[in-house]
């Protein structure tokens, strides 16, 4: 696995429909269901950088939001603050670890691993402050939202709304 | 140091879903590979990998791996095993296979050879030793896949009607029927599938589970298990009804307008007209009123009516299919599938008029016991509207190797005999057609996969002398063999892999076999030698792949291991198809067979619909009330990686699917374990409450191991009835998804 998570992946789906996994809401045949990967929202106000008492936590010139293990004393304050649950505690370790947006690749010019993998193609990766750049433009045309706006935090983390099924 | 470099291999993941055959980038550090990604294609788009490929090296470094040959020391089925060396193994086994064959004849020995996937000459050097030795080559089509190439061939002349039915660049509509492209087998359709949908196509699919596939369509028909050439049926019937059928199409490329003989279900001939005549189909000509031989130019053929000509009734074989379709008004189709008149008949009208329809199929619909019928009523729907795309090979892979050195390794003597697995019960139980008394399993885990499980158990095990089984892993099939042998994964040896079209890969070794163990290329080779064929097997794997490459054909011209070892190799087109009225089909008439006449002795001339065997309204249903089904998952490619830790974490254990209606009236919960039974068997584990299920239809995906139900397994449930048209046109099919079961909450 790419990163080497030691309590699990660090990008997880979430099923919007039915309670359990993979199932779907309303009744068969006229059921709904749709899929939402959830990770770290690498958020322009990051909740967990304001309580990390190490700054263990930092946010990059190019919007990462980043943590150092070395800093990192396994509090876990940052786990409590976020309120996505992006953050997991690793027994492990006795440390905290979250999605780091690939920087490893990001920074040799790759994309992140789940975009490459995506089986439907349904992640992309860019520059949200370029107008031009292929994410910017998803997301103006799709009338793209985040999660939890009520919660301040402006994630950088867009996702498109399905597509309305066009009956027959 | 030398053990922090990290390297990088390229190689391909051949799996076993076919042509989805995705490049991988191994990353191997000390020795280990410990990473995977998908590698890069001239064309971006065929980059890709699945949760499977993803854990691979799992697979490759997994601690339960087998690392040495074994010889059972206990019963079979109880797993006990002493270690002992290759040439002891071999030695054994060409002992026994010897003794056997003084005995019964080498074709008394059985080559089980299960699904390479996209891999070739593991799977020749395999038949290359049948064919040298004159066994009997046990194909593993009727392994859930023969009924769709047995309806195939029929219709179109071809194993593989994928690419005539679907491939449009930009359709309007999509039908996904029978596919769950989302999860399983053919994986790189879900980017075609979203890319159509994002340029705009309507996406409809059809299934009786709401799957990942479904999730994303525009409309979604849950259809009952087995009903699909009802369904077929009835929107030809709207079809008709609303004269929307491509007449055009039906004349030039379909046997619609042969004329058939109403007294025998033959088509006429013209020596049935004039003596002395040639046996050209005959038509007939609106022109001059007569009965005229097909291929005459200046005639106009009818597609409809009732004619009489020498004294015999005839007709065109589309008013034949008209009239079939007549019995099936959506209100008779709505009855028989469970999907809503009204849905059948705006379905039926948007296939016909959308322009183009591409149509997603796969072998969902065809694992019940008339599954070829139901890929002929779905082929001729697609027929009669139009939507064949005609594409230069007419459905046959363009791309031709040599297997001639492994499919008749020594033309101046006869190959191996041919049975299909479903077939291998009554050769060993009964010795009919003839006594098959040994089998050597590869790439198959047969036990935990084929159908009735317990029959295996108790009565094709035991009648079994010699059972050797190939694996990675000590599998419910392993622990039954006599001689277990250890073999490698794709990551430690070399291969060609055909695929993705238009390319070629090379499967090429990333790290040393680990352990003792050996590839299939090293392991048939060292048994060639003992069974005195060394001169056959002295070429090793790359030779073989070389060897394979060497058809002389255009297509692969110039592509040879060395080259491919620089990337993937791209095949040469064929030459274009010309225009569309040049299509011919490998069928006996060179036309799209709407009529098959050879299946008249049948009553399968037309694509008719039968009830399903067991999973429907018949005697077996009243005391099992509920279909059971075996949907395929991500989490495995059948039982390969339902060992993997990373994949469990995601999908810890086996669930039944069940809808809420049936759970209720069996007071049952979700999460609760349940018992499925029949006559034939028990499993027990927990049940998983989903609107996402047909009520009346249950649901276990394939592949979960014996040892992870609390009780059975998946097959502990199903038949092995034989269909006799099936065994007549090619082959026939175990039919997962056509089985009557009832469940009680366990412990009751």
């Amino acid at each position: 696995m790419e990163n080497s998570p030691t309590v699990g992946p660090w990008i997880r789906v979430e099923t919007v429909g039915g309670e359990r996994k993979d199932t779907p809401a309303g009744h068969y045949p006229n059921l709904r269901m749709a899929f939402l990967p959830r990770l770290c929202m690498h958020c322009t106000h990051p909740p967990c950088i304001e309580v990390c008492p190490t700054e263990a936590i930092w946010k990059r010139e190019d919007g990462l939001v980043l943590l150092d293990e070395g800093k990192c004393d396994g509090c876990q304050a940052c786990v409590e603050a976020c309120p996505y649950g992006a953050i997991l505690y690793s027994p492990k370790t006795g440390l905290v670890e979250k999605c780091d947006l690939c920087c490893h690749r990001i920074d040799l010019g790759l994309e992140p691993f789940c975009v490459v993998c995506c089986e439907g193609q349904a992640i992309h990766f860019g520059d949200l402050d370029d107008p031009t750049s292929q994410v910017s433009k998803l997301i103006a045309a799709k009338g793209a939202f985040t999660l939890m706006p009520e919660a301040g935090t402006t994630p950088s983390i867009y996702y498109c709304p399905p597509r309305e099924p066009r009956r027959l | 140091m030398t053990r922090d470099v990290e390297t990088k291999v390229r190689t391909a993941c051949p799996a076993h879903c076919g042509r989805d055959a995705c490049g991988i980038l191994a990353h191997v550090k000390g020795g280990q590979v410990v990473k995977v990604e998908p590698a890069d294609f001239p064309d971006p788009k065929y980059r890709r990998i699945c949760l499977r490929g993803l854990a691979s090296p799992e697979i490759t470094h997994h601690s339960e791996r087998l690392r040495y040959p074994l010889r059972r020391v206990g019963k079979r089925g109880e797993g006990k095993f002493e270690r002992i060396s290759w040439n002891k193994a071999l030695d054994t086994i060409a002992a026994r296979f010897g003794d056997i064959a003084d005995r019964y004849g080498w074709r008394g020995i059985g080559w089980v050879l299960g699904g390479p996937g996209s891999g070739t000459t593991k799977f020749g050097a395999y038949l290359r030793l049948a064919s040298l030795t004159r066994s009997t080559r046990v194909s593993t089509w009727g392994y859930g896949d023969a009924a769709l190439p047995c309806g195939s061939r029929i219709l179109f002349g071809t194993n593989s009607p994928y690419e005539l039915l679907t491939g449009w660049p930009d359709p309007e509509l999509v039908i996904v029927w029978g596919s769950n492209p989302g999860e399983t087998f053919p994986l790189a359709r879900m980017r075609q599938l979203m890319d159509a949908k994002e340029k705009g196509s309507q996406v409809v699919v059809i299934d009786p589970r709401f799957t990942v596939t479904a999730a994303k369509a525009d409309e979604y028909l849950g259809v009952r298990p087995g009903t699909d050439a009802a369904l077929a049926l009835g929107m030809m019937h709207v079809v008709f009804q609303k004269g929307l059928q491509d007449e055009d199409f039906i004349r030039r490329h379909t046997v619609g307008p042969f004329l058939v003989r109403t007294d025998n279900g033959a088509f006429l001939r013209e020596k049935d007209v004039h003596p002395g005549g040639s046996s050209d189909y005959m038509v007939w000509d609106n022109f001059s009123s007569s009965a005229r031989v097909a291929s005459t130019s200046e005639v106009k053929p009818a597609l409809t009516g009732s004619y009489r000509t020498n004294g015999i009734e005839v007709k065109p074989s589309f008013q034949l299919l008209i009239e079939l379709a007549e019995a099936y008004p959506p209100e008779k189709a709505a009855e028989v599938t469970g999907i809503p008149a009204e849905l059948i008949a705006k379905l039926a009208q948007k296939m016909a008029l959308a322009q183009p329809v591409s149509i997603m199929i796969d072998m969902g619909f065809t694992r019940t016991y008339y599954g070829d019928l139901a890929m002929r009523a779905v082929g001729t729907l697609a027929t009669v509207t139009g939507n064949i795309r005609s594409t230069p090979a007419s459905g046959h892979r363009p791309v031709v190797l040599n297997w001639a050195p492994f499919l008749h390794a020594d033309p101046s003597k006869p190959s191996f005999s041919r049975l299909g697995v479903l077939q291998l019960y009554d050769a060993v139980i009964s010795g009919k057609p003839f006594p098959i008394k040994a089998v050597w399993f590869a790439f198959i885990n047969f036990l935990n996969q084929c159908v009735n499980s317990n029959k295996i158990i108790s009565e094709v095990f035991p009648s079994l002398e010699f059972i050797v089984v190939t694996d990675l892993f000590l599998t419910p099939t392993a622990r039954y063999a006599d001689i277990v042998l250890p073999v490698c994964s794709y990551l430690e040896f070399s291969d060609l892999i055909t695929g993705p079209y238009p390319f070629l890969q090379l499967q090429q070794k990333v790290i040393e076999p680990l352990y003792e163990s050996k590839s299939d290329v090293t392991i048939a080779t060292e048994l060639a030698q003992r069974l005195g064929l060394g001169d056959y097997f002295n070429m090793g794997e790359e030779g073989f792949v070389d060897r394979l490459l060497a058809s002389g054909h255009p297509s692969v011209e110039g592509i040879t291991v060395e080259k491919l070892k620089q990337g993937p190799a791209l095949t040469h087109p064929p030459e274009s198809a010309g225009s569309a009225s040049e299509i011919t089909f490998s069928t006996p008439s060179g036309k799209i067979e709407i009529y098959a006449e050879e299946l008249h002795k049948f009553g399968q001339a037309l694509p008719i619909y039968h009830e399903p065997l067991e999973a429907g309204a018949g005697a077996a249903g009243r005391n099992y009330p509920l279909t059971y089904i075996q949907g395929h998952s991500r989490f495995r490619t059948h039982s390969m990686f339902a060992n993997t830790a990373t994949l469990l974490e995601l999908n810890p254990e086996p669930v039944i699917d069940i809808h809420p209606a049936d759970a209720e009236r069996r007071g049952i919960s979700d999460g609760d374990l349940v018992t499925i039974f029949n006559d034939r068997g028990r499993v027990t584990l927990k049940a998983k409450v989903t609107e996402g299920i047909r009520p009346g239809v249950v649901n276990i995906t394939e592949g979960w191991l014996f040892e992870q139900f609390r009780e059975g397994g998946g097959n502990a449930l199903t038949h092995d009835a034989v269909n006799p048209v099936q065994e007549a046109i090619f082959e026939p099919n175990m039919a997962m998804n056509d089985v009557a079961v009832e469940i009680v909450k366990a412990g009751e």
